[in-house]
C-alpha cells in the first residue's frame, strides 16, 4: 500500500515547544523527528513500498514523488522552508491528484497528515471548507472521501488538551468521518517532547505499518515469509458476522490446480510472499528471481539454505499451476508465480472472498481432492480434459432456452420456427414438434391460450397451402398438431397438462422417416 | 453486505380474479408472412395478451433475471389470489427456478372470466404473503443454528410485490392497511414460535395495472413509511410492454443491478454464412461491477439503452479472447450476468460462445474432501530433498517405480512386487558396478568411490522407505526387502567406516531427511533473533564437542533400530554452521515444551528399539543396549 506523507509547513509549525533547559525545538522539528522514525521503520520493514512527500501551506507542493528511496525522503525533511497559512483542502485535492495519477482508483493508499492542529483562517481554512461542505457542486467536490480506498492518519503535533481548547479536534474528526470513518487521529500524550512524539509515531507504526509474518506450509515443507502488503481484515456480513476476519499466520497449502481451471478468479487483494532472509535488513523483500537466484543471494547465508518458497515458486511457474492455500476456516487463497518482467517473477498470494464456495466453477472448496482418489483421472489419460468448470445444478436462463415473449419479436421468432419446420415436414418432424411443445408449454404457463388457437389456425392454413409435391405425411402431421393445440387451448386439465407433450402422429407410409419421439 | 436484507425474500402476489382475464389491448402480430410466399393470403388477425398474461410474464422475467444473477440466497415465493390464496412454491432452494414456477402457473391456468367477482379478492394473497414472510428459510435456519447465542442477528425482512387491478386510491389504502394489520397479528404469533420469525421490515410494492387506453383510477405514490415495519409504494402501470418495463426497472432497483452493453461483437450472418456483422448485447449484473469505472471517472456512459429512456448503460467493446488461457490475470471481481433480451439472436450467440467451453465438463462434483488432499501432501513431503545435488535416488530413473508408489496410503500386492523388483534391480546395478548420478559439486577430485556411492544411495532409499513404514504392513514389507538386499557383512561396513572419512554429502542428505522439525526450529529461531547473542557464546563449546574423538559413533547399524535422533552437530564431520548449532539448541529447548515421545523416553543414548515385538515373534533376542537396566 503506497503512502503519502502530507506535511504542514505553515508558520504555526514553527511555534517553539517549551522545554525546560535544553535547546529550543519547534513543532516542525518534532514532526520531522517522528517522520524520520516512520521512514526508518519503513526502510527496514517496508522496503518495497512507495512513499511520497507533500508539503503544504496555502499552496501545496510534491516534494518527493513516490519512491522507495527513503534517503531522499529523509533529506527532503531537513530541507523544508516555512511558508504562510494552513489550507488543508487544497492539499487534500493535491493528494487526490497525485495518487490517482500514479495508482488510479483501485489501489489502497495510506495518507499520513502531519499538522499542528491550527487549521488556518478565512477562505481555505478547514473550518471554512467544512462550513461550505453541503453547498458543493460536482466540480468542486470536497476531496474526501478520497476517490481510492484509503486510510487517513492525522498526526497532531499537539496534545489533546490543546486541540480541545478550540474546535480543532472536532474539525479533524469531521475529516475522518468524511473519509467514511477510514482513518484515525493521533495526538501527543503529555508534554510536547521528542520522546512523546516517538511514542505517537510508534502507535501509528503498530496500527498501520507492522509487517505481516507467516509460516508457509506444504506438508512437511515450510518457510517463514512476509506477506506484503499486510492483508487487511475482511467483514463478510456486517449484520450476522460483524467481526472482521483476519488470515491465519499459518498458511497451509492444501493442493494444486491448473491455471486454466482456476482461470483468473476474482480476488479481494494480492500480496507478495517474501521469504524472510536470515540476515535481516539485507535484501529483505527482493522477489525471487528466476534463474539468477544463486547469483543474487550467493553472498548470503540465506541463499545457501534451500528455501521452500524457491521450490514452490519455480514449480508453480514450470507447471503452470497455482497452489490453493488455506487462510482460515472456510477461507482460501491462491499462491502463484507472477511475472514482473521477462526475467523476474515473484511468488504472490491472492485472497478469495471468504466462504465455502468462493469460485462457483470449482464447486465447494472442501470437495476438491487429490486426482488419485478419483475413480478415473478426471483430466483423462493424456491430460486433454478437465473436470472444470463444474456445471451448475440449475442452468441459468441463457443456457436453458427459456421462452420470453415480452417483445413481439420474441413471440414472432418462436412462431416462425414452427412454421419453417412445418414446411419441411416430414424431414423436420422432430424439430417441428420440439418447437411446438416449447411454445405450448410457455403459452400454458402464461395463460396465453389465444396464442394456441392462433397457431392452430395457422397450421391448418399451412395444410391447405401444401404444394402437390409435398409428402402426404406433412398434411397428417399439420392437422394432428393443429388439433392438439386446439384441445390444449380449451385449458381443460385433460389436454392442457404442462408436462404433456404433443407427439407426432404415427403414420405408415413406406419409406417414411417418421420416428417416435 | 447483508445476506438477510429485504431482497432475501420476495413474495409475488398476482391477482387471479376474473377482471384479470381482460385483454391488455395491445396487439401482437404473430402471423408474419415470410418472403416468397403465395400472394393473396390474408394474415391471421393479431391477438392480445390478457392482464393476467402480462402480469405473469413480467414477473417471470423479474425472476429470470434475479435467478441468473443470484442463483442462491435470493428467494421467491409465488402466490396467486382469487377466491383463496394459491401458494405455488416454497422458500426451499429446490423450488427456486423458472421451470418449477412455470409448471405451477400452468396448473393454475388463466383466470376464469365467468367466476363470481364477489368471491375473489387480492386480499387472500396478501394475507398469505405476510404469513409466508414469517416462515423461516433454510438459509435463515442455517445461519441461526451457526450463530447459536447470537441467533437474533439473523434478520427477517422481505418484499411483497403485488400486481393487481385496484379500483381507487382508497382501495389501495385498504390493501395497505390490511397488510399492516396482518403483519401485526402474525408477528405476535411468530413471537411464540420456533419455526416462524417476526417480520422486521417489509417493503410492499403495489402495482396497479390496467388495459392500455384506459384511464388509471389509481395514482402513483413513492415509497412511504406506514409503520416502523412496513413501507409501501404504489405504481400505476399500463399493461403489456409497460408493465414488463416497470418490473425490469424494479428488479434492478431491488437487487442493485446495473447495465453494461457489449458493443461490436462480430457474429456470422444467418443468411450469408461467410460474412459477419457487429452486434451489441446488453447485460445486467450487480452494480459493484461498475464501481471501479465510476471511480476512475471514465464512465463510458453510452446514452440510454435501446429499451428506452430509463437507465444508463456502460458500454464495453468486445475483444475476442485469445485461445490460450493459461495466463492469470488480475481480477478484482467476477459477476453473474443476465442478458436483458435473453432470446435475441445476438444475446444467444454471445452466451453460447461463452458457454461452449471446449473443455470437458462433468456432472456433479468430485466427492472428495480437501482433507484427503492435505493428507496426501503430508505423505509426499515426508522425504523431499530440496536440492537436486543433495539427492541420488531422485536422479535415478531406476528408482522411480518404487518412489512413486511408496508415498501412497496403501499398496497393492502389485505395488509391493514392483518395489521389490526395483530393489533387486538396484542390487543388480551394484553388482555390475554401474555408475550412479552422485553429484560431485563441491567435492574435490572425482568424488566418492563406487561402493561408497552405493552406500549413500542405499541410505537415502532407506530413509525414503522408512518415512512410510507406518502407512501399512505392505510398506513394512518393502523395507524388509530393502534391508535384506542391502545388508553387507558387518566387518566390511566397519572397515569402511574406519578407513574412510565419511562423506559430507551423505550427512547432508541424511540431514535433509532427518527431521522436518529442524527446519521449523530454524524458523522459530529467526523470531528469537534477539537472543542470538547468547547462542554465539555456546558455539565455542559446540566446536569442542564436534572435534572431540569422544563424539559417539553410532554403534553397529542394525536393521529396524536405526532411529537416529542424534543431533547433526554430533554427527557432522564438517564445520558446524551456526544454523545447525542453533537448530540443536532450539530443538532441545522445544523438546522441553512438549510431552516427550515414548520412544525417546525409553531410549538409551538417544536410541530406542523399534518393533521389538517383531523380534520376539521371530524368536530373536533383543540385543539392544540395556533396555532392561532402565526398567
Amino acid at each position: 500500500m503506497p503512502t503519502v506523507v502530507v506535511m504542514d509547513v505553515s508558520l504555526s509549525m514553527t511555534r517553539p515547544v517549551s522545554l525546560e533547559g535544553s535547546e529550543e525545538y519547534q513543532r516542525k522539528h518534532l514532526a520531522a523527528h517522528g517522520l524520520t522514525m516512520l521512514f526508518e521503520h519503513m526502510a527496514t520493514n517496508y522496503k518495497l513500498e512507495f512513499t511520497a512527500l507533500v508539503v503544504f501551506s496555502s499552496l501545496w507542493e510534491l516534494m518527493v514523488p513516490f519512491t522507495r528511496d527513503y534517503n531522499t525522503l529523509q533529506e527532503a525533511l531537513s530541507n523544508m522552508d516555512d511558508y504562510d497559512k494552513t489550507c488543508l483542502e487544497s492539499a487534500l485535492v493535491g493528494v487526490c491528484n497525485i495518487v490517482q495519477q500514479e495508482w488510479g482508483g483501485a489501489i489502497p493508499c495510506q495518507v499520513v497528515l502531519v499538522t499542528d492542529g491550527c487549521l488556518g483562517i478565512g477562505r481555505g481554512s478547514l473550518r471554512h471548507s467544512l462550513a461550505t461542505h453541503s453547498q458543493r457542486s460536482e466540480n468542486n467536490r470536497f476531496p474526501l472521501p478520497f476517490p481510492f480506498p484509503s486510510k487517513l492518519y492525522i498526526m497532531c503535533m499537539a496534545n489533546l488538551e490543546e486541540l480541545q481548547s478550540t474546535d480543532s479536534l472536532d474539525c479533524l474528526e469531521r475529516l475522518i468521518d468524511l473519509n467514511n470513518g477510514e482513518g484515525q487521529i493521533f495526538t501527543i500524550d503529555g508534554p510536547l517532547c521528542l520522546k512523546n512524539v516517538q511514542s505517537m509515531f510508534g502507535k501509528l507504526i503498530d496500527l498501520a505499518y507492522t509487517p505481516f509474518h507467516a509460516v508457509l506450509k506444504c506438508g512437511h515443507l515450510t518457510a517463514d515469509v512476509q506477506v506484503f502488503p499486510r492483508p487487511e481484515p475482511f467483514v463478510v456480513d456486517e449484520e450476522i458476522d460483524p467481526v472482521p476476519k483476519v488470515i491465519n499466520t499459518d498458511l497451509e497449502i492444501v493442493g494444486f490446480i491448473d491455471i486454466a481451471d482456476i482461470s483468473s478468479p476474482p480476488v479481494l487483494s494480492r500480496h507478495l510472499v517474501l521469504p524472510i532472509a536470515l540476515n535481516k535488513g539485507d535484501e529483505v523483500g527482493t522477489g525471487i528471481t528466476d534463474d539468477n537466484e544463486d547469483e543474487n543471494s550467493a553472498n548470503q547465508i540465506a541463499g545457501k539454505i534451500p528455501n521452500f518458497c524457491v521450490l514452490l515458486h519455480g514449480s508453480l511457474k514450470v507447471e503452470g499451476m497455482v497452489a490453493i492455500v488455506q487462510l482460515g476456516p472456510e477461507w482460501h487463497g491462491m499462491l502463484y508465480s507472477q511475472a514482473d518482467s521477462k526475467k523476474k517473477s515473484n511468488l504472490m498470494m491472492s485472497l478469495f472472498e471468504p466462504g465455502p464456495e468462493p469460485l462457483p466453477w470449482l464447486g465447494k472448496m472442501a470437495q476438491l481432492g487429490p486426482i488419485s482418489d478419483a475413480k478415473e483421472n478426471p483430466y483423462g489419460e493424456d491430460d486433454n480434459k478437465s473436470p472444470f468448470p463444474l456445471q451448475p445444478k440449475n442452468k441459468r436462463s441463457y443456457a436453458q432456452n427459456v421462452t420470453v415473449w415480452i417483445k413481439p419479436s420474441g413471440l414472432q421468432t418462436d412462431v416462425q420456427k414452427i412454421l419453417r419446420n412445418a414446411r419441411k415436414l416430414p424431414e423436420k418432424t422432430q424439430t417441428f414438434y420440439k418447437e411446438l411443445n416449447r411454445l405450448r408449454k410457455a403459452a400454458l404457463a402464461f395463460g396465453f391460450l389465444d396464442l394456441l388457437k392462433g397457431v392452430a389456425d395457422m397450421l391448418e392454413r399451412e395444410c391447405t397451402l401444401l404444394p402437390d409435391t409435398a409428402h402426404p405425411d406433412a398434411a397428417f402431421q399439420l392437422t394432428h398438431a393443429a388439433q392438439q393445440l386446439k384441445l390444449a387451448s380449451t385449458g381443460t386439465s385433460e389436454y392442457a397438462g404442462y408436462d404433456h407433450n404433443i407427439t407426432p402422429l404415427q403414420t405408415d407410409f413406406s419409406g417414411s422417416s417418421t420416428e417416435r419421439m | 453486505m447483508k445476506i438477510f436484507s429485504e431482497s432475501h425474500k420476495t413474495v409475488f402476489v398476482v391477482d387471479h380474479c376474473p377482471y384479470m382475464a381482460e385483454s391488455c389491448r395491445q396487439h401482437v402480430e404473430f402471423d408474419m408472412l415470410v418472403k416468397n410466399r403465395t400472394q393473396g393470403i390474408i394474415p391471421l388477425a393479431p391477438i392480445s395478451k390478457s392482464l393476467w398474461t402480462c402480469s405473469v410474464e413480467s414477473s417471470m422475467e423479474y425472476c429470470r433475471i434475479m435467478y441468473d444473477i443470484f442463483p442462491f440466497r435470493k428467494l421467491v415465493n409465488f402466490i396467486v389470489s382469487d377466491s383463496g390464496a394459491h401458494v405455488l412454491n416454497s422458500w426451499t432452494q429446490e423450488d427456486q427456478n423458472l421451470q418449477e414456477l412455470m409448471a405451477a402457473l400452468a396448473a393454475v391456468g388463466p383466470p376464469n372470466p365467468r367466476a363470481d367477482p364477489e368471491c375473489c379478492s387480492i386480499l387472500h394473497g396478501l394475507v398469505a404473503a405476510v404469513e409466508t414472510l414469517c416462515k423461516i428459510t433454510e438459509y435463515q435456519h442455517e445461519a441461526r443454528t451457526l450463530l447459536m447465542e447470537n441467533a437474533e442477528r439473523v434478520g427477517n425482512r422481505g418484499r411483497i410485490i403485488c400486481i393487481t387491478n385496484a379500483k381507487s386510491d382508497s382501495h389501495v389504502r385498504m390493501l395497505e392497511d390490511c397488510v399492516q394489520e396482518t403483519i401485526h397479528e402474525h408477528n405476535k404469533l411468530a413471537a411464540n414460535s420456533d419455526h416462524l420469525m417476526q417480520i422486521q421490515k417489509c417493503e410492499l410494492v403495489l402495482i396497479h395495472t390496467y388495459p392500455v387506453g384506459e384511464d388509471s383510477l389509481v395514482s402513483d405514490r413513492p415509497k412511504k413509511e406506514l409503520s416502523p415495519v412496513l413501507t409501501s409504494e404504489v405504481h400505476s402501470v399500463r399493461a403489456g410492454r409497460h408493465l414488463a418495463t416497470k418490473l425490469n426497472i424494479l428488479v434492478q432497483q431491488h437487487f442493485d443491478l446495473a447495465s453494461t452493453t457489449i458493443t461490436n461483437i462480430p457474429m456470422k450472418e444467418e443468411q450469408h454464412a461467410n460474412t459477419s456483422a457487429n452486434y451489441d448485447v446488453e447485460l445486467l449484473h450487480h452494480k459493484d461491477a461498475h464501481v471501479d469505472f465510476l471511480k476512475s471517472g471514465d464512465t463510458h456512459l453510452g446514452g440510454s439503452s435501446r429499451e428506452g429512456s430509463f437507465k444508463e448503460t456502460i458500454t464495453l467493446k468486445w475483444c475476442t479472447p485469445r485461445t490460450n488461457n493459461i495466463e492469470l490475470h488480475y481480477c478484482t471481481g467476477a459477476y453473474r450476468i443476465s442478458p436483458v433480451d435473453v432470446n435475441s439472436r445476438p444475446s444467444s450467440c454471445l452466451t453460447n460462445f461463452l458457454l461452449n467451453d471446449p473443455r470437458y465438463k462433468i456432472d456433479g462434483s468430485l466427492e472428495i474432501p480437501l482433507e484427503r488432499a492435505k493428507d496426501q501432501l503430508e505423505k509426499h513431503t515426508r522425504y523431499w530433498p530440496m536440492i537436486i545435488s543433495q539427492t541420488t535416488i531422485f536422479n535415478m530413473q531406476a528408482v522411480v517405480p518404487l518412489a512413486s508408489v511408496i508415498v501412497k496410503e496403501s499398496l497393492t500386492e502389485e505395488d509391493v512386487l514392483n518395489c521389490q523388483k526395483t530393489i533387486y534391480n538396484l542390487v543388480d546395478m551394484e553388482r555390475k558396478n554401474d555408475p550412479l548420478p552422485i553429484s560431485t559439486v563441491g567435492t574435490r577430485g572425482k568424488g566418492p568411490k563406487r561402493d561408497e556411492q552405493y552406500r549413500i544411495m542405499w541410505n537415502e532409499l532407506e530413509t525414503l522407505v522408512r518415512a512410510h513404514i507406518n502407512n501399512s504392513e505392505k510398506h513394512q514389507r518393502v523395507l524388509e526387502c530393502l534391508m535384506a538386499c542391502r545388508s553387507k557383512p558387518p566387518e566390511e561396513e566397519e572397515r569402511k567406516k574406519r578407513g574412510r572419512k565419511r562423506e559430507d554429502k551423505e550427512d547432508k542428505s541424511e540431514k535433509t531427511v532427518k527431521d522436518y522439525e529442524q527446519e521449523k526450529s530454524w524458523q522459530d529461531s529467526e523470531r528469537l533473533k534477539g537472543i542470538l547473542e547468547r547462542g554465539k557464546e555456546e558455539l565455542a563449546e559446540a566446536e569442542i564437542i564436534k572435534d572431540s574423538p569422544d563424539s559417539p559413533e553410532p554403534p553397529n547399524k542394525k536393521p529396524l533400530v536405526e532411529m537416529d535422533d542424534t543431533p547433526p552437530v554430533e554427527k557432522s564431520k564438517g564445520p558446524v554452521s551456526l544454523l545447525s548449532f542453533w537448530s540443536n539448541r532450539i530443538n532441545t529447548a522445544n523438546s522441553r515444551k512438549h510431552q516427550e515421545f515414548a520412544g525417546r523416553l525409553n531410549s538409551v543414548n538417544n536410541r530406542a528399539e523399534l518393533y521389538q515385538h517383531l523380534k520376539e515373534e521371530n524368536g530373536m533376542e533383543t540385543t539392544e543396549n540395556g533396555k532392561a537396566s532402565r526398567q
